[in-house]
C-alpha cells in the first residue's frame, strides 16, 4: 500500500512537467479516434515499446551508472519464449511473458554475479560480448527455427484472440503496451524513491563511498540488472506477438541494444522521463527518415547517416541529454 | 603421417598466419586506449576504409595490392587525425557512456556512408601477383601465398611502430603522456598533439591491416563489426593497452578462430562420428566472444595489462 501510494506519488516536480505529462497522457489515450495513417500508429506503437525498453535500460544505466550495451538478448529471451511456446504448445501470452520473464531473469543472475566483477567500459565491452554470443547460438539452434526465425501463423492462430494477443488491427496493440507503458512510468516513479534507487545513486556517485556506508555494492547491482531485465523481456515478449515473425537478426542485434541504450541517454539518463523523452525524439525520427529519404527517395543509407550523426551531435555536445539541457535552462532562470 | 595430424597443422599454420595479421588490427586499438582511454568502436569500419582504400586503389591503378599499403596507410592516418580534430575531442569532455554511444555513432556514420558509396555486394580481388597462388610447405600444409605475404608484412609494419613507439623521440612521447598523462604536461608534451598522434598511427595501422586482409578476404560495408569486436577480445587478453600483449593475444585469438579445424582434428583422430554433426564452423566467431568474456571475468588486466 505505502509502495503503491509512493508509485502514484508525483508532487516532487514542477507542476508544469506534469501539466505537460498530464496532457500527453490523455492525448496518447485519445489518439486512435482522430484520423491518422497506419505508419503513425505504428511509429506511435514502436515509440511506446522502445521507451519501455529505455525505462529498463535506466534503472541500471541511469540510476546505477553502469553501461549495460548488451539489453537486446533479454529482448531476445522474452521474444522467443513467447514464440516457442506458443507454437509448440499453444500457451498464450499472458502466460508465456511471466515464464519469458523468469528465464531472463534467471539469466540475467548467472550472467551478472561475473559480469558486475567488471567496472567501466570492461564492463560494456563483456555485455555486448554476452549478447552476441546468445545471438550466434540462437541462429544455428533448430528447435527455435535457427537462422530463419519463427513466424505465427495467422491461420492457426486466428485474430483477434486477447488471450494469445494476435489482432489484425493495430489499435488493440497500441492500448495493450500503452498500459504497459503507464504501468512502467509508475514502477519508475516508485523505483527511483524506493531504498533500491537511493542505493544505486550513491554507487553512482560513489561506489567506494556506497560501500563504506554498508551498501552491499554487488548485490545491489546484480537486483538492478534483473530488474532492468524483467522490462525488457517483457516488451520482447510483446514485440513477438506484435511483429509475429522474429529471427535472432532483429531481436538480439548489437544495434537493438546500443539503441535502446541510446534512447535513455538522448533523454537524459538518470532522470524519470529521460527515456520517454530520448524515444520519442529518436523513435519518429528514425522510422519518418527511413520513409522519407530510405523508401521513398531510394537513397539507401542516408537515413542512417544522418541517424549516426544525430548520435554523435548529442554525445559531443550534450552528453547529458535533452533533460540535462531543460535543467540547466530551469536553474539558469531561478 | 595421417590426415588427422595434416589437418591439425594446417588448423595451426593458418590460425598463426591469421592471428599475426589481427595483431596489426589490434595495434591501433590498444595504443589508442593507452593513450587516451577511449574505447574506439569505429575501429573495424577503418578497417573497412582500409580494405576499400587497397581494393579500389589496386583496381583503379592496375598495381599489384600488396604495393597499396602506403596509400591505405596515408588514408588511415588521414582519416584517425581528421575524426580525432573533427569528433573525438568533443568527446573526452563527457562521461565514459557518452564516448561509448560516440564512437558507436562514428562506425554507423562510417558504415552507411561506405553503403551509400560502395554498394551492399561483397567484393573481392581476383587479380594480382600472390592472388591464387599457394606454396606448400611441406607435411601436407599448403598456404596461400596472400596469406602468407599478408602475415610477413603485417609483422613488418607491427615491428615498425613499435619501434616508432619505443625508439623515436615523438614515440617516447606519446608512451610518456600513455603512462601519465598530466606529468607528460608538465615536461612540455603537447597531450592534445599526441592524442591527434595516437589517432594517426592507430588508424594507419588498422587501414594497412586492412590492405593486407583484402588479399584473402571479400569486403562490405558490414564486415567492421566482427573485426571490431575480435580486436576487443584481443586487446582485453593482452590487456588493455599493452603493446606487446596485443601481439601474443592476437595469435591465441588466430588460433581460437581455428577450433573447427582443431575440432576436426580431434573428430578424425577419436572417431567421434558426433562431432561431425555439431555444426562448428558457425559457431567460429562464438569463441572469440566466450573467449573475450571468460578473460574479462578471470583477469581484467588481460595477460600484459598495466592499466586498470
Amino acid at each position: 500500500m505505502e509502495a503503491l501510494k509512493s508509485a502514484l506519488d508525483f508532487s516532487d516536480f514542477p507542476r508544469i512537467d506534469l501539466l505537460a505529462a498530464g496532457s500527453l497522457a490523455i492525448l496518447f489515450l485519445i489518439f486512435p479516434l482522430f484520423p491518422h495513417s497506419s505508419f503513425a500508429m505504428a511509429t506511435l506503437i514502436q515509440f511506446l515499446m522502445f521507451s519501455l525498453y529505455g525505462m529498463g535500460w535506466n534503472t541500471i544505466g541511469g540510476y546505477g551508472g553502469q553501461v549495460d550495451l548488451g539489453k537486446a538478448q533479454y529482448v531476445g529471451i522474452g521474444a522467443y519464449t513467447t514464440a516457442v511456446m506458443l507454437i509448440r504448445w499453444d500457451i498464450p501470452f499472458w502466460f508465456s511473458m511471466p515464464v519469458g520473464v523468469c528465464f531472463s531473469v534467471l539469466w540475467s543472475f548467472v550472467l551478472g554475479y561475473p559480469l558486475f566483477r567488471l567496472k567501466g567500459h570492461y564492463f560494456a565491452i563483456a555485455t555486448i560480448a554476452t549478447s552476441l554470443v546468445l545471438k550466434d547460438l540462437f541462429e544455428v539452434w533448430d528447435f527455435v527455427g535457427a537462422a530463419r526465425g519463427l513466424e505465427i501463423s495467422p491461420i492457426r492462430f486466428p485474430p483477434p484472440d486477447f488471450l494469445r494477443l494476435i489482432f489484425r488491427e493495430d489499435v488493440y496493440y497500441y492500448y495493450v503496451i500503452l498500459g504497459f507503458f503507464f504501468v512502467g512510468i509508475f514502477y519508475m516513479n516508485w523505483f527511483r524513491k524506493s531504498r533500491l534507487g537511493f542505493q544505486l545513486r550513491a554507487i553512482k556517485d560513489n561506489e567506494v563511498m556506497a560501500r563504506s556506508l554498508g551498501i552491499n555494492v554487488h548485490w545491489a547491482k546484480i537486483k538492478t540488472y534483473a530488474i532492468a531485465t524483467a522490462f525488457v523481456s517483457m516488451v520482447g515478449s510483446f514485440h513477438t506477438c506484435y511483429i509475429r515473425n522474429i529471427e535472432p537478426e532483429d531481436t538480439m542485434s548489437l544495434d537493438i541494444s546500443i539503441l535502446i541504450a541510446l534512447m535513455a541517454m538522448l533523454g537524459g539518463a538518470g532522470s524519470l522521463w529521460g527515456p520517454i523523452i530520448g524515444a520519442g525524439i529518436l523513435i519518429p525520427l528514425k522510422s519518418y527518415l527511413k520513409e522519407w529519404l530510405g523508401a521513398r527517395a531510394g537513397i539507401v543509407g542516408i537515413d542512417l547517416i544522418l541517424y549516426a550523426m544525430i548520435i554523435m551531435a548529442i554525445s559531443a555536445l550534450e552528453p547529458r541529454g535533452i533533460w540535462g539541457i531543460v535543467q540547466r535552462f530551469r536553474r539558469r532562470r531561478r | 603421417m595421417g590426415i588427422d595430424v595434416e589437418i591439425l597443422l594446417s588448423a595451426l599454420v593458418s590460425g598463426l598466419l591469421l592471428g599475426l595479421v589481427l595483431a596489426l588490427v589490434a595495434l591501433g586499438l590498444t595504443i589508442i586506449f593507452g593513450v587516451m582511454d577511449i574505447v574506439n568502436f569505429a575501429h573495424g569500419e577503418f578497417l573497412m576504409v582500409g580494405m576499400y582504400a587497397g581494393l579500389l586503389t589496386a583496381q583503379g591503378l592496375g598495381i599489384d595490392p600488396l604495393l597499396t599499403l602506403p596509400v591505405a596507410g596515408v588514408v588511415g592516418f588521414l582519416l584517425g587525425v581528421v575524426c580525432y580534430f573533427g569528433f573525438i575531442k568533443f568527446l573526452l569532455r563527457g562521461p565514459m557512456v557518452a564516448q561509448l554511444l560516440g564512437t558507436f555513432g562514428l562506425m554507423l556514420f562510417l558504415r552507411y556512408l561506405a553503403l551509400l558509396i560502395f554498394g551492399s555486394e561483397d567484393r573481392a580481388l581476383h587479380h594480382g601477383l600472390l592472388v591464387g597462388k599457394s606454396f606448400d610447405i611441406g607435411m601436407g600444409v599448403i598456404v596461400s601465398a596472400t596469406k602468407l605475404a599478408a602475415a610477413g608484412l603485417s609483422v613488418a609494419a607491427f615491428v615498425a611502430v613499435w619501434l616508432l613507439m619505443n625508439r623515436t623521440r615523438i614515440g617516447m612521447a606519446l608512451t610518456a603522456t600513455a603512462l601519465n598523462r598530466s606529468a607528460a604536461r608538465y615536461m612540455g608534451i603537447s597531450t592534445e598533439r599526441m592524442n591527434a598522434l595516437a589517432w594517426g598511427i592507430g588508424g594507419a595501422s588498422v587501414t594497412i591491416a586492412g590492405a593486407l586482409i583484402v588479399n584473402f578476404w571479400s569486403v562490405n560495408p558490414f564486415i567492421g563489426l566482427l573485426f571490431t569486436m575480435i580486436a576487443f577480445a584481443i586487446v582485453a587478453l593482452g590487456g588493455f593497452g599493452s603493446v606487446p600483449g596485443a601481439f601474443f593475444a592476437s595469435l591465441v585469438v588466430g588460433l581460437i578462430m581455428e577450433i573447427p579445424g582443431f575440432w576436426d582434428f580431434f573428430m578424425f583422430t577419436f572417431n567421434a562420428d558426433w562431432m561431425g554433426k555439431v555444426p562448428m564452423t558457425s559457431f567460429k566467431y562464438m569463441w572469440v566472444y566466450v573467449a573475450y568474456f571468460v578473460i574479462m571475468v578471470v583477469r581484467p588486466r588481460g595477460l600484459f595489462g598495466w592499466k586498470h
